[in-house]
């Protein structure tokens, strides 16, 4: 293996610094049509009276698709995992974000696209929307969905990701102290330099070819062959560089309006999302809502955690249940706390539905967990350093979901920051490694943990 | 109109008020100069004008009458870099790619102006210019680079000049 | 649509002037950086637009303590003026990067108007504090009056130049909003003239340039002066920042300016 630890050149470096390299946008393909969307100016209402007919009557616009083109409306993009399918491709009868797409238009140009938008006729009744996850579950909350506002599939029709592990209640007992945290961090949007884009051809075939900016082509083949009800071989996505994605190009788009509109147009039809576009109504990273409650002894030890996440998945569910479970595991961060409560709520909200981004629910619970670290030191009056080495992952440690580690890295890493911010570590947290744990790093509370995971 | 790009005289017909990043783009098919966000707020669209750093998107294309225009396709050819294009190629200074463009030439003017490897004045004179990717500290170690006039060995890729690691990969 | 817009290109201010006759239908492009993506948008669509990049309006003369500014001079060239109007010099290299302070206007920055969600024209700031005339064409003639009143009365005008005396000393305080353009939130500017007057200006607020007049009168007296600052001026929320906040640093970039000055004398 000539590669591994080698600095090889970008396979795409030159092509990138002599401006060759290929974006969806830059393909170029004879008679290709702009598309441009109508969108919801409103956060939550009612929607009647969708009339296209003044946008379609417009000369230069060659199709219009709205709910009643799309052969499959409601497609999951995850129902292999277990979520079922709740979001329209294209809003009917209600709106429950702004900038949910309602209807797009393909025409001759750009500006026309945007004439024809403007032309086209809608009512709203509007609703008063609920942008406060806290609120979810008030009585007198809006609802986002018919029952409620919360995601209520996790296995077993449960409202919620649990994990219970150990005994909460004696660890919180036996505390001599409970250090609290509420941590909310905001949504971040992605903004890649590129923004959304397909470009949708369709052969004289009958098939489909799809220019897509997606990071996971297999993956948005699917979708759009659900969407569309065509089997796969119908399709050909073209995948390519693409422009920054961030886990904000796995959401499949914009490919499928695409298709729709090259069938019904005959015609190449693009997408090209404009930068306000991407700002106001493309998904984000989900706020999040944390509280977490350590039962801690005076020598640092952590004995157990309650925790409560709130994630806001915005209007729908997309995969924010995969990403709360990711968050789950990863609960008590780089280190082993061996009682455990922790309940987690995928929430909705009439905000853009959230969705995956460099580290899909892990980020905001190793922020949480982390600076809860360093609050449990202060309110301890110990070294910040010294609290994480103790309670560090450690081989036979397990995680909140009873992966047993076998290669954990918290020890070396602490030691590599304290030693990068030429911090000197006390002897005998110097010395720590991450063998098994033993003598003075086997209190009591551990025991039963390390002797039987599966127990637990 | 009349409009001279990376050396090629073009008779260009386009919408009067055509932006120059839409004339290149859709007119001429030079699709270096990208659309990040078309209001001169991401420095994806940045060409030449004569040889200064200018926003495509916030040109009126019949504006430039006369005037030479330079994309990134004219610092220098696959085999034939430039100094600049081995720098950003020999010190990784591209990821996704599509700044990279509109970087490229900002720095291009830069050096034109005689800038220097003082890396306070690189990050200055690429203040309009943003990535999403790289974190900037290897781009602004190519420009240092190419403004020294080092030689690239393009074969191998460049540890970071600007970063401490403080130990792994 | 722009498909249909009639370009007009003049090489010489007299040809400009002309062809802008009374305003009526013309949309005045400087450098582009503001209007090219109102159009793009689909927010604006010019029957006639009048470019100005080579009417021979980007002019900077000094003439003794005269200085005169043409309104199709680029911001960066403001630079020239770093050691005589320092903070009209420190505010233009305070707008946006180097591509943009080429590509905008003096004119244009001054005469922007209203921008979405976060305010615009830097520049009036200083050219406040300096008692800048404009001297402007349209239906009835050319004009020269006080910036003030020509930016109150600007429809159907075409900026030619502004005008001032050069102070005996300036000062410039800013906070900026990190990005990539460093958007201004709010700043301060104040002038001492050769005749011993200070005269102060801010913009960020609501109806963006304003003089601090109350501010002015108390002048020998920072504390006070920053204090009064408030009464001259609305404060309102907006994409950058809040009017809580904006009420809070304005006093203290009133206090900033008016040290800089005393220690410049």
């Amino acid at each position: 293996m000539k590669a591994v630890g080698a600095r090889l050149p970008r396979y795409d470096g030159i092509e990138h610094v002599t401006g060759r390299t290929t974006y969806v946008d830059d393909v170029r393909v004879p008679g290709t049509l702009w598309a441009k969307a109508l969108r919801s100016p409103l956060h939550s209402a009612t929607m009647s009276g969708l009339d296209v007919s003044p946008a379609e009557a417009m000369p230069g616009v060659h199709a219009v698709i709205t709910a009643a083109d799309v052969p499959l409306l409601e497609y999951g993009h995850l129902s292999a995992l277990g979520i079922p399918a709740d979001e329209p491709l294209l809003a009917k009868d209600e709106v429950r974000y702004k900038g949910q797409p309602i209807a797009i238009v393909a025409a001759e140009d750009e500006e026309t696209a945007m004439a024809a938008v403007d032309a086209i006729e809608v009512d709203f009744d509007e609703r008063p929307p609920l942008f406060d996850i806290r609120k979810a579950f008030d009585a007198d909350a809006p609802k986002v969905h018919p029952w409620g506002n919360w995601y209520p599939h996790f296995e077993g029709e449960m409202d919620r990701r649990q994990i219970r592990k150990g005994s909460i209640d004696e660890a919180f007992d036996r505390a001599d102290v409970i250090v609290q945290g509420v941590y909310r961090p905001a949504a971040i949007e992605h903004v890649p330099l590129e923004t959304q884009v397909s470009l949708a051809v369709p052969e004289a075939n009958g098939r489909l070819t799809v220019y897509s900016c997606t990071q996971a082509l297999y993956f948005s083949m699917g979708v759009i062959a659900a969407h569309l009800q065509v089997p796969l071989n119908k399709l050909k996505v073209v995948g390519g560089t693409v422009g920054g994605g961030f886990g904000g190009k796995v959401d499949t788009a914009s490919e499928t309006m695409c298709a729709l509109l090259a069938q019904k147009s005959g015609r190449p039809v693009k997408w090209r999302w404009t930068r306000e576009e991407e700002f106001l109504c493309s998904s984000t990273r989900a706020p999040w809502h944390m509280e977490i409650a350590d039962a801690v002894t005076k020598d640092g030890w952590i004995l157990g955690r309650k925790m409560l996440t709130l994630h806001d998945s915005g209007a729908y569910a997309r995969f924010s249940p995969y990403g709360l479970t990711k968050h789950s595991f990863h609960h008590t961060g780089a280190y082993t706390i061996p009682n455990l409560s922790f309940d987690g709520f995928v929430i909705f909200t009439n905000r853009v539905p959230t969705t995956a981004m460099r580290g899909f629910g892990v980020t905001s619970v190793s922020f949480a967990t982390e600076t809860h670290m360093s609050r449990v030191a202060n309110v301890l009056g110990l070294d910040p350093y010294e609290v994480r080495l103790k309670n560090a992952n450690r081989i036979g440690d397990t995680s909140p979901n009873r992966i047993v580690y076998t290669d954990p890295s918290t020890v070396s890493v602490v030691k590599a920051l304290a030693g990068g911010m030429e911090v000197e570590l006390a002897p005998e947290y110097a010395a720590m490694t991450r063998d098994p744990r033993e003598g003075d790093l086997l209190p009591e509370h551990l025991v039963s943990q390390m002797a039987d995971p599966e127990a637990h | 109109m009349k409009l001279t790009v990376n050396g090629i005289a073009h008779d260009v017909v386009s919408a009067p008020l055509a932006t120059l990043l839409d004339v290149l783009r859709e007119d001429l098919g030079i699709t270096s100069p990208k659309a990040g966000c078309e209001q001169g707020g991401c420095g994806a669209c940045t060409v030449l004008v004569d040889g200064e750093p200018q926003r495509a998107c916030l040109t009126p294309a019949a504006s430039l009458e006369g005037l030479e225009v330079t994309t990134v396709e004219g610092l220098g050819a696959p085999e034939s870099l430039s100094p600049l294009q081995q720098a950003f190629t020999h010190h990784y200074a591209a990821q996704c790619g599509f700044c990279t463009s509109g970087m490229m030439l900002a720095a291009e003017g830069y050096l034109k102006r005689g800038g220097t490897d003082d890396r306070e004045a690189i990050q200055e004179a690429l203040a309009g210019h943003v990535c999403r990717c790289t974190g900037y500290v290897k781009i602004i170690d190519a420009v240092a680079a190419a403004a020294r006039g080092d030689s690239f060995d393009l074969t191998v890729t460049a540890p970071s000049a600007g970063m401490t690691n403080l130990g792994g990969v | 649509m722009t498909q249909g817009t009639e370009v007009l290109f003049p090489t010489s201010a007299n040809e400009a002037i002309a062809q802008f006759g009374d305003g009526s239908g013309v949309t005045v492009i400087g450098g582009g950086t503001i209007v090219m993506p109102e159009i793009t948008y689909g927010r604006m669509a010019p029957t006639k637009a009048l470019l100005l990049s080579r009417a021979g309006l980007d002019t900077l003369e000094v003439d003794g303590a005269s200085v005169t500014v043409g309104a199709a001079l680029p911001i960066g060239r403001l630079a020239e003026l770093a050691e005589d109007v320092t903070a009209l010099a420190q505010c233009a290299l305070n707008v946006a990067d180097y591509e943009i302070r080429r590509q905008g206007t003096v004119g244009g920055n001054v005469c922007a108007g209203e921008g979405h969600d976060a305010p615009r024209g830097d520049l009036q700031g200083p050219f406040l504090a300096l008692a800048a005339e404009a001297c402007s064409v349209g239906a009835d003639g050319e004009r020269t009056e006080p910036l003030d009143d020509f930016l109150a009365h600007r429809a159907g005008r075409l900026l030619l130049d502004l005008r001032f005396e050069k102070p005996a000393a300036s000062a410039f305080a800013a906070i900026d909003y990190p990005h990539t353009h460093e958007y201004t939130v709010l700043a301060v500017t104040g002038v001492r003239t050769t005749g011993g007057e200070t005269r102060l200006a801010a913009t960020g607020l609501a109806g963006y340039g304003t003089r601090l007049r109350s501010a002015e009168a108390a002048s020998s007296d920072p504390e006070q002066a920053a204090a009064a600052a408030l009464k001259d001026v609305t404060v309102g929320d907006d994409a950058l920042a809040s009017g809580w906040y904006r009420e809070r640093t304005l006093p203290v970039l009133v206090r900033r300016v008016l040290s800089e000055l005393e220690e410049a004398a």
